[in-house]
């Protein structure tokens, strides 16, 4: 789970890291309120889960009330990269001396953490690795290791914050890595971290995290009742909330082909079937959603898969594709059954079953003698029959 | 072959006495499996009784992995304990001194897979997985002794000849057992979907390229990470035979989890179309489908023998 800025910083500010004073708003009443808490000039920063803000306009530097307001006015309905913006931070404006970028990461390839930090902040991480690698510290932290205060300040001379304050530097490092271990995170981003303050006035300089990027790992969400707020009302479909309370794994796409299937590759993999049946017969049919009915799914499973894919209007056909390990075809053609006899508004479906139970299954299937139910041998076969009844009936409608 | 684990070794399951863990259990043994015990503190002394073809066997419960280790001999444990137990189960094991692990739990947070993949390396220990199928190895029908099946890997699908296979899915190791059922294979090890796992695609493609009996190696990858480049900047230096690979998940969008854990494309990185590129620079071919990745193995296998 991703978390919007505000709900990042409020992370760091809990453990001690310095940011911004700020407040989050909804509406440009709200905004009008906070800029008087928070005084002028201050900036307004489009709440939206995706990089590259900045340059699509959803940062706003403003002087007064009136333009605080009509930032406001002009940011909340915003659609920045496909994402709904759900609020503004209305956040105090700093003198930024330098900018500074570190994250805390999970490493899936030497299998640690790894802290990757810049003096030259700011900007995109990558880009500045590719074109200055040298300038880029990649550091790791040993899961069996107890990364304390010591071991920070190490981190914090090896990445050479010149310009700053060192033993600052290493008291963030340390509350970052705290941040991320307590809250099960997977990404820990501070960019830029900032030296601020005034140029004239080394007293008055210090670090202090403009902008934060936060992920938490999902599988430890049992051990975090306090994440229940971090829910996210703007980010899930609706289908996709329903499908989770279900426990299925459904992720809404936008073609007319609902896909489902046991095991995360093999719906995958049927997704890319179907979408290269589509090109092979020169059409722009994609798959609408992926469906992971998991492991030993029982009818009533399948019967909620479906109802869930139909709920999709463009649905035009449903492709079904089960390789029986501990999931029985049977079960799960008993499934298609009872949501034929159900779902009101069903459409055609395409099956293959191999593996656990496949010709008893079919064999069901067959039975009741439905028009809707289509069978195929392989599933490159029945994404190509998916395909062709999509067109059909995009055709006739 | 013996992949991680020899033929005849004795196996314990660690969360045998629930439901998952005695489906599997009574699999395993009618696989041929060694299994000599359970793991569960509150019916260690007891007994559980598994039908294997027809006669009763009883299976002793132990109260920790370090008692099961010492009363039995166990080389391996297979673990079907839920997530929240999950760390301590393979810790436990791993200070028991049990040689291989392989972790059957899905929903694992990352850190504990952190921990305990970063410990079991540390006391030489292999973990596959977590969140995998297991692992089967094939024998010759007239061998002394049969494979090993650990986990849930259906046992009929195939039997023993020269492929290797190496996955990050559970139903598509099914798949392609089932396109290549004609020919067999020597092992079929699942590495997992989540983000961190004990033995690498790597590790098991390396596993495979040193044994004798494993003519072609196929390998099933997917989005997320970059497990595939390794093995493919590995496999252009260093692979003494032909590789063949399918990845999926070509159509995920960028930041959606795509059911597995650590199958999510994100900032870019971690495409289907990047790891197809990486492989088929170092002239690995790449199938569009299961299909043509096993028509591929089929050529390549052809072309060795």
């Amino acid at each position: 789970m991703d978390l919007y800025e505000h709900e990042a910083k409020q992370l760091l500010d809990e453990a001690g890291i310095p940011t911004p004073r700020a407040i989050y708003a909804q509406n440009s009443h709200d905004v009008a309120l906070a800029v008087e808490e928070i005084g002028l000039p201050c900036v307004i920063k489009a709440q939206v889960k995706i990089g590259h803000r900045g340059q699509a306009g959803g940062v706003k530097l403003v002087h007064t009330r009136d333009e605080a307001i009509l930032a406001s006015e002009q940011l909340l309905p915003m659609t920045i990269h496909g994402h709904k913006v759900s609020g503004v931070l209305v956040a105090e404006a700093k003198n930024i001396l330098h900018e500074y970028y570190i994250s805390i990461a999970i490493d899936r390839n030497s299998r640690d953490f790894d802290v990757l930090a810049t003096a030259n902040g700011g900007t995109e991480v990558e880009e500045i690795a590719k074109e200055h690698p040298e300038a880029v510290k990649r550091l790791h932290i040993s899961p069996l290791e107890d990364f304390n205060i010591d071991a920070a300040r190490a981190m914090a001379q090896q990445i050479g914050f010149y310009h700053a304050d060192e033993e600052q530097a290493a008291q963030i490092l340390l509350k970052m890595w705290q941040v991320f271990k307590d809250n099960d995170a997977t990404l820990v981003e501070i960019n830029p971290l900032a030296k601020i303050g005034d140029p004239d006035d080394d007293a008055s300089k210090s670090l202090c995290a403009l902008d934060a990027k936060i992920t938490l790992d999902d599988n430890a969400a049992y051990r975090h009742d306090g994440w229940q707020q971090f829910v996210d009302p703007y980010a899930a479909n609706e289908l996709e909330t329903r499908a989770k309370q279900l426990g299925l794994h459904y992720v809404k796409l936008a073609g007319e082909v609902g896909i489902i299937g046991n095991g995360a590759g093999l719906v995958m993999s049927s997704l890319d079937a179907v979408a290269g049946a589509a090109k092979q017969q020169g059409s722009d049919i994609k798959p609408a959603n992926f469906l992971d009915i998991g492991g030993g799914a029982s009818a009533q499973v399948m019967k909620q898969s479906m109802e869930i894919v139909l709920s999709d209007p463009k649905v035009r056909v449903v492709f079904i594709n089960v390789y029986g390990g501990i999931t029985s075809c049977k079960e799960v053609a008993t499934g298609i059954l009872q949501s034929l006899d159900e779902i009101t508004a069903i459409r055609p479906i395409v099956v293959r079953f191999d593996g656990n139970a496949a010709a008893e299954g079919l064999s069901i299937l067959q039975s009741a003698n439905n028009p809707q139910i289509n069978v195929a041998q392989t599933m490159e076969e029945a994404a190509q029959c998916a395909v062709r009844i999509a067109l059909e009936s995009g055709e006739r409608a | 072959m013996a992949l991680f684990i020899e033929q005849g070794a004795p196996v314990i399951v660690q969360g045998m006495t629930g439901h998952q863990g005695m489906t599997h259990t009574a699999r395993m043994l009618t696989a041929g499996t060694r299994i000599v015990g359970g793991v569960n503190p509150r019916k260690a002394g007891t007994t559980v009784a598994f039908d294997v073809q027809g006669s009763s066997v009883e299976i002793p419960v132990f109260g920790t992995c370090k008692e099961a280790k010492e009363a039995t001999g166990a080389k391996a444990s297979v673990v079907f304990v839920p997530p929240r137990f999950a760390k301590d189960a393979v810790v436990e094991a791993i200070e028991a001194s049990i040689e291989l692990i392989v972790v059957i739990t899905e929903g694992i947070p990352v850190a504990d897979s952190a921990y305990m993949v970063a410990l079991a390396r540390q006391h030489g220990v292999q973990i596959v997985g977590p969140n995998c199928p297991g692992l089967v190895t094939f024998e010759p029908s007239d061998a002394p002794l049969p494979g090993v099946n650990l986990g849930i890997i259906p046992q009929d699908i195939v039997s023993y000849g020269p492929l290797g296979l190496v996955s990050k899915s559970g139903t598509l190791t099914y798949q392609l057992m089932g396109e290549l059922s004609d020919i067999g294979f020597t092992a079929a090890l699942g590495a997992g979907g989540d983000p961190i796992v004990g033995t690498t695609l790597l590790e098991a493609v390396q596993a495979f390229d040193a044994d004798p009996n494993t003519k072609v190696v196929v390998m099933i990858g997917e989005i997320g990470g970059s497990a595939e480049q390794e093995v493919a900047a590995w496999a252009s230096e260093h692979m003494t035979k032909p590789l063949v690979a399918y990845i999926a998940g070509f159509t995920a969008p960028e930041g959606k989890q795509m059911g597995h854990a650590g199958a999510i494309v994100s900032g870019g990185k971690g495409t289907a179309q990047e790891k197809k590129q990486a492989l088929e620079a170092v002239h690995i071919a790449v199938g569009e489908t299961p299909g043509q990745t096993a028509q591929y193995a089929r050529e390549a296998l052809s072309q060795v023998q």
